[in-house]
């Protein structure tokens, strides 16, 4: 099999030979190794590739997996983190001059686990400064790139992980996502990105950060893979308060299953409301296809989701707080985007903040009551496929709206709502535009039903027109 | 409504908050003025429901 063929599968695929001997452990991690290396001159998805440490933990991967040591589907599986994931002993700079020499010394809890699961870690990803943008294009390490068309943002702020889980340089890789920031560079490369229910993944280990509504997750070239990647991220973590000690079921047990009489909630506003022509139409056919598979549509309708917007306001505050300490010390080293999107947080009152979380509870609320009523919801993920790098600005509708820095909302406008409502939420590839960039389409269930989740996402991807679509810089192109 | 840079100034002044230019106070507005817009649009919402606090209140 030639190297091309190998970083074209799934894990899904790539585990069972693995756990035969069929495919080397070592030989998988040259060859990701290698398009790492010869990708990043178009991608620049990566912060540092870890060569030497990937190449040792492989060899240890072989020798384990040769002795019937097999630790299960991530064995010897090369991924990326997101250089915001503390790494133990290896400098995670957040994507920012100012933690650039910042060597932690423990590893996330998600790091962690992947580690226990024997998957090789072959890079820290590139992302926006902070993790705090939807565009990835870092003031100090450089823009990511899309490899669906170079021009173009890969989404953010987990671009590098999009990017590279998309052209075959990694088999999966962990983002983070706190306003949409694993769906949307899901959405923009074209693979399935997900956020889980708040509190099922430990966030411990994910640094500058807020404490309300970030998520650690995976990007993946398919639905089985999410599955099997949450499978190995999810769990309470004891020395985290914000994870939920349920159980944890097999998130792929359901897989395959169908959709007859499963109701499929369409939201009348908001998710609709403001959207590109090609977005549109794209996420209307998807609808349909669940139609045909047997899913029974009902309009649902949300009204407080007018007042989303507000959420913003608590979010400027948490940032000032965050951001206070490095501000105070390292100022001059922030680029003017985050820095002046992160600022105005100073001039928030109490009284607004407050009035910001009871809104994000009224909604949370209306999410529950909706739940009820429907098994799932589906949205598009993004209103609009991947801008140009060098645009400040789209206009929709006669309107221009700002892409990145102070002010800047549009991007993230169908993903973030769950952020704060902390339901669980992926974007699966529901085809491309006129240009080739691709869309995305989101769906949304009830809390801690990331089965369903997997359920529907599987059988939708199964008829989704981007099967067999691959970007224009990949491995063997 | 907006927030004159006088004002902003005597804010960060009185709250120890982060120095900014006439041109830095420019570049965080449309930050600002975000908060302030979807401040206005609470005006006409309710939420005396939120966190089901009616369920709270006395009998009357």
């Amino acid at each position: 099999m030639s190297n091309t063929d190998l970083l074209q599968m799934t894990i899904s695929e790539l585990a069972p030979k693995i756990h035969s001997k069929e495919i080397s452990p070592v030989e998988l991690t040259e060859a990701s190794l290698a398009a790492a290396e010869t990708l990043q001159t178009d991608l620049n998805s990566f912060i540092a590739i870890l060569h030497d440490r990937a190449m040792d933990q492989a060899r240890e991967a072989e020798t384990d997996i040769s002795r019937g040591d097999y630790r299960g589907p991530l064995h010897g599986i090369p991924i990326g983190l997101k250089d915001n994931l503390a790494t133990a002993g290896i400098t995670t700079t957040l994507g920012t001059k100012v933690l650039a020499d910042h060597v932690p010394e423990e590893d996330a809890e998600v790091v962690r686990r992947c580690r226990d699961a024997g998957a090789i870690i072959i890079g820290k990803e590139n992302l926006e400064e902070f993790a705090a943008g939807a565009t990835s294009n870092n003031p100090h390490f450089g823009a990511v790139h899309n490899p669906w068309g170079l021009d173009h943002i890969p989404g953010g702020s987990s671009g590098g992980g999009g990017a590279n889980v998309a052209s075959g340089v990694t088999f999966a890789s962990l983002g983070t996502d706190l306003g949409g920031s694993v769906r949307l560079p899901g959405t923009f490369c074209g693979v399935v990105g997900l956020k889980q229910s708040f509190g099922r993944v430990s966030q411990r280990g994910l640094l500058v950060t807020s404490f309300n509504g970030d998520h650690i997750g995976p990007m993946t070239r398919s639905v089985a893979d999410s599955a099997l990647m949450l499978q190995v991220l999810a769990g309470n973590d004891p020395l985290d308060p914000s994870t939920v000690p349920v159980p944890v079921p097999d998130y792929s047990a359901h897989l395959g299953k169908g959709l007859k009489g499963l109701k499929m909630g369409v939201p009348s506003n908001h998710y609709f409301d403001m959207l590109d022509s090609e977005v549109e139409e794209a996420v209307r056919r998807s609808i349909a296809a669940l139609e045909e598979l047997g899913a029974e549509l009902q309009e649902v309708s949300l009204p407080s989701m007018e007042y989303i917007g507000a959420l913003r306001i608590s979010a400027m505050a948490d940032g000032i707080v965050t951001h206070e300490p490095f501000i105070k010390s390292n100022r001059e080293d922030y680029g003017p985007d985050t820095l002046y999107r992160t600022i105005p947080g100073q001039f928030v009152l109490g009284r607004d903040y407050s009035k910001s979380l009871k809104v994000q509870r009224l909604i949370q609320e209306e999410y529950a009551r909706v739940m009820q009523q429907v098994d799932f919801l589906i949205t598009p993920t993004a209103p609009v496929p991947a801008p140009r790098i060098d645009a400040k600005y789209i206009t929709m509708d006669g309107v221009e709206h700002r892409v990145r820095g102070p002010g800047s909302s549009l991007i993230s406008r169908n993903t973030s709502p769950l952020n704060a409502i902390g339901l669980p939420a992926i974007t699966v590839p529901c085809g491309v535009n006129k240009l080739g960039l691709p869309i995305g389409v989101q769906f949304i269930t009830g809390p801690f039903e990331e089965s369903l989740l997997f359920q529907v996402a599987d059988c939708y991807e199964k008829v989704s027109p981007s099967q067999g679509l691959r970007p224009k810089v990949a491995v063997g192109t | 409504m907006s927030i004159s840079h006088e004002t902003l100034k005597a804010m960060i002044r009185d709250y120890n908050g982060f120095d900014l230019s006439d041109e830095e106070l420019e570049l965080v507005r449309p930050e600002l003025e975000y908060y302030l817009d979807e401040l206005r649009r609470l005006d006409a919402l309710d939420l005396s429901d939120a966190f089901s606090s009616r369920l709270l209140r006395l009998p009357e």
